[in-house]
């Protein structure tokens, strides 16, 4: 009940600040079902502001941003997939800077608050700190998905460790079976999904401030600790035994085919590392929950780091200022904002008020509360790197390691490309 | 001397067979498009296109009834129905069985298989099943049985109907189409009509610079058009014109004009310099020389170039990204459609498929209307 009052009365205020309506274009990655999502939210956003909001999605949008903002012709807000490409526009003077009190509230009112105002804090065009970011959906990495009724036949239990991960591995692999379903390919970003695993095997081998570190490029990409980290991601992705396929075939299968091992008959492999959208590539009428459940991806018992969280998320902010601009960033604080995304599916959001009740469903809901119950949550690292690196170099890496160069002389090459970067 | 005109070349089958080898080559792609059309994207990521047109032995995953259709008789509880009709499926011969992921094949039809939680399913060779059990079943969903079987080929109209009848696509779909058309018809003819004039002065009009000039229009030639993007864009909006139409139009027409006055240029350059002077003589005037003679002469360059403009612009995405779709999502054209059909993270090639050929429809028609001309024009200035 307290919602919806704070909803109506925000609304209210909100109308009563919206005397002018105008014309509010926003521009993002979304496409498809994703794009009739986030449209239902903006319309609740203008039915409550009176302006008249405009959404474009693309799939190119890092390249077309740029583009737009160089030429001058940028939308008023600019949904980010990363906040490397927002820090590197916020420094070249394209963002403008998010209200004042937009920082407090997040650290109040976000689990992990202050994590999320420094993902969105970047130096501007003269060098000064300032929020230029707002986070709005955020996924979950660190999830393991399997099928529960394929568990059920052979007996295993889920994991909770990953002692219990790697002894389940091996005994899947002694019953004559294949554990693990990995594929790294994506077109042009052929890798991503190896960058992913092995920022989790960082979380898991080393505390949180050697993660920032590793991301900040403090300590060199090719020290030991984050060679440990690709090494434990090798220790599955290079094991023949392990990877449906052959590790051979780990670097050309594609990351949305992959999944549907799980799913074959008779299954291909038992367990698939994805962050929570993958569910979208499951086979037609796969139920999350009750053909495919998840569960974290577990940490080492015997390292005490806690539970930590890989995950990314977008960031909404101002590519050319206006009042309805700032309207609509101040509208995503509202609970109702993040309500409707949720009641639709595939949404998470580290919103402490929301009522959690109206998740899609319980899977999604079980989701939020590994992100609200990490001890650690860490960004996804590649998207912080500088683009010559995070969606370039540590791609390749990636690619070429798990085709079978070792992680030393990879890692040396992504140390190169930092430098050639910085 | 069995080279002479007009002999037959004892080697006439061995041209034959590799002309029809590589027309089967290049059509190749195209047919596995097609076919792929037709199929599922569950079918496309399990099998390959060349496997579609025969039956397969498939492993399937189906599921008998949910519990709460179970019926008590006798003692017995009993669930029973048609494992296929459950999944909404053809009917195909079940060869093998199984009731656990580990043995997928471990009983033949019409052998009675226990089950894990307790009591048996039969399942018969066209997969009707009775599962029995002296206890109620329990759970919400049914008993997953694992078949092999023999399954006919299966094609679907769905991509093309959720392609064009969709309503949720409909409306976006035939908006885009009439954009594409406003965007590509003035795209052609612009240009056409600027390098006409512009290649009749570089052919027949004597001035000072001009080979310097038509060097200039050949290195332009060579200017790769994401060079100019940025800058261009600028241009438009700081002079007003911003994202939309007029900005698409002109951006066309420079991109496309280099290699319109040099195909024109060349053309012309070649038609019998004795009609012009002769008409130089009779008193006409340059216009009146463009318009009555040098026109309807290069009619088949002209032809092929609008021809070749076209196809280019309609099957543009980059141009009308960059120049034509604002943040308003007023304009949009059948390419940004298309893909955005695809979904965030891509990967849909039925979508892919489908939209290829939607998509190909309309410069189909347009080729085949004017391909005569196409290939005369393409030989334009080659022979004097």
């Amino acid at each position: 009940m307290k919602h919806v009052m704070y909803a109506s009365v925000a609304t209210l205020a909100l109308s009563a600040a919206a005397a002018q309506a105008e014309q509010v274009t926003v521009f993002g990655p979304w496409l498809g079902p994703d794009q009739e999502t986030v449209e239902k939210v903006l319309a609740a956003f203008a039915a409550a502001s009176g302006h008249d909001v405009r959404y474009v999605g693309s799939d190119s949008f890092e390249q077309q941003i740029m583009v737009d903002a160089e030429a001058g012709s940028a939308p008023n807000v600019a949904v980010y997939p990363q906040p490397g490409l927002a820090s590197d526009m916020a420094g070249r003077g394209f963002l403008a800077p998010l209200a004042e009190g937009t920082g407090e509230w997040i650290r109040d009112n976000y689990a992990a608050g202050e994590s999320w105002v420094n993902l969105g804090t970047y130096a501007n065009a003269e060098g000064e700190k300032e929020l230029f970011g707002f986070f709005y959906k955020v996924d979950v990495k660190s999830l393991v998905w399997y099928s529960p009724e394929n568990f059920e036949d052979a007996g295993y239990e889920i994991p909770t460790t990953m002692e219990e991960l790697k002894a389940l591995s091996d005994q899947i692999v002694a019953d004559g079976e294949t554990p693990w379903c990995i594929g790294l390919g994506s077109g042009g970003a052929t890798g991503w999904p190896a960058t992913d695993w092995v920022e989790d095997m960082m979380l898991r081998t080393q505390p949180p401030e050697v993660y920032d570190m590793w991301v900040s490029n403090e300590m060199p990409f090719t020290d030991e600790k984050v060679l440990g980290a690709i090494e434990e991601f090798g220790a599955f992705a290079r094991n023949d035994d392990y990877v449906a396929g052959g590790a051979g075939v780990v670097a050309s299968t594609d990351f949305r085919d992959s999944p549907k091992g799980l799913f074959a008959s008779p299954p291909q492999c038992y367990m698939h590392r994805q962050a929570s959208f993958i569910p979208a590539f499951f086979p037609d009428g796969t139920e999350v929950g009750a053909d495919a459940d998840f569960f974290y991806f577990p940490a080492y018992a015997g390292k005490d780091l806690g539970t930590p969280v890989l995950g990314a998320g977008t960031l909404w902010a101002i590519t050319n200022d206006s009042q309805g601009a700032q309207d609509l960033i101040k509208f995503l604080r509202e609970p109702q904002a993040h309500e409707i995304w949720m009641e639709l599916g595939g949404f998470l959001t580290p919103h402490k008020g929301v009522d959690s009740s109206k998740f899609a469903d319980a899977p999604t809901a079980k989701m939020n509360e590994i992100l609200l119950g990490a001890t650690t949550f860490r960004f996804d690292g590649s998207d912080l790197m500088p683009g010559a690196v995070g969606t370039g170099s540590f791609w390749t890496a990636m690619v070429d390691y798990s085709g079978g160069a070792p992680a030393a002389e990879v890692a040396a090459d992504v140390q190169a490309s930092w430098d050639a970067a910085k | 001397m069995d080279n002479i005109a007009g002999t037959k070349s004892s080697l006439t089958w061995a041209v034959h067979i590799s002309a029809a080898a590589l027309v089967i080559l290049w059509l190749l792609p195209t047919v596995g498009l097609f076919i792929s059309s037709f199929r599922t994207a569950d079918q496309i990521a399990t099998s390959g296109w060349w496997k579609a047109p025969f039956p397969s032995v498939q492993n399937l995953t189906l599921r008998s009834a949910a519990p709460d259709t179970q019926r008590e008789a006798g003692g017995l509880f009993v669930i029973e129905g048609n494992l296929f009709a459950e999944d909404a499926r053809e009917q195909a011969p079940i060869t093998v069985y199984g009731v656990s992921s580990r043995a997928v094949d471990a009983f033949q039809p019409g052998e009675t298989a226990e089950l894990r939680k307790g009591g048996t399913i039969t399942v018969q060779a066209n997969g009707d099943y009775r599962m029995e059990h002296s206890e109620a079943f329990t759970g919400a969903r049914g008993q997953r049985v694992f078949v092999t079987a023999e399954i006919p080929p299966e094609f679907t109209l769905g991509n093309y109907d959720k392609m064009l009848f969709d309503p949720a696509n409909v409306e976006g779909m035939s908006k885009a189409f009439f954009n594409t058309l406003t965007v590509t018809i003035p795209a052609t003819i612009i240009p056409i009509l600027i390098a006409a004039f512009a290649a009749y002065a570089l052919a027949w009009m004597e001035f000072p610079g001009r080979v310097l000039l038509i060097a200039l229009v050949v290195a332009l030639l060579v200017v790769p058009l994401q060079l100019a993007l940025i800058p261009l864009l600028k241009l438009h909006n700081s002079i007003g014109i911003g994202k939309g139409y007029i900005g698409v139009w002109l951006a066309h027409t420079g991109f496309g004009l280099p290699l319109a006055i040099y195909l024109l240029r060349n053309y012309m350059v070649g038609l019998p310099k004795d009609i012009i002077e002769n008409a130089r003589v009779d008193g006409a005037s340059d216009f009146q020389i463009f318009t009555k003679i040098i026109i309807p002469l290069s009619f088949p360059a002209l032809a092929s170039f609008a021809i070749l403009q076209f196809l280019w612009t309609w099957n543009d995405l980059l141009v009308a990204k960059v120049f034509l779709i604002d943040a308003s999502g007023e304009t949009t054209v059948m390419t940004n459609k298309i893909v955005e059909l695809l979904g965030t993270r891509g990967g849909n090639w039925e979508i892919l498929a489908t939209a290829a050929f939607v998509s190909i429809g309309v410069p189909l028609l347009v080729f085949f209307a004017m391909q005569k001309y196409l290939v005369r024009g393409l030989l334009a200035g080659s022979v004097k």
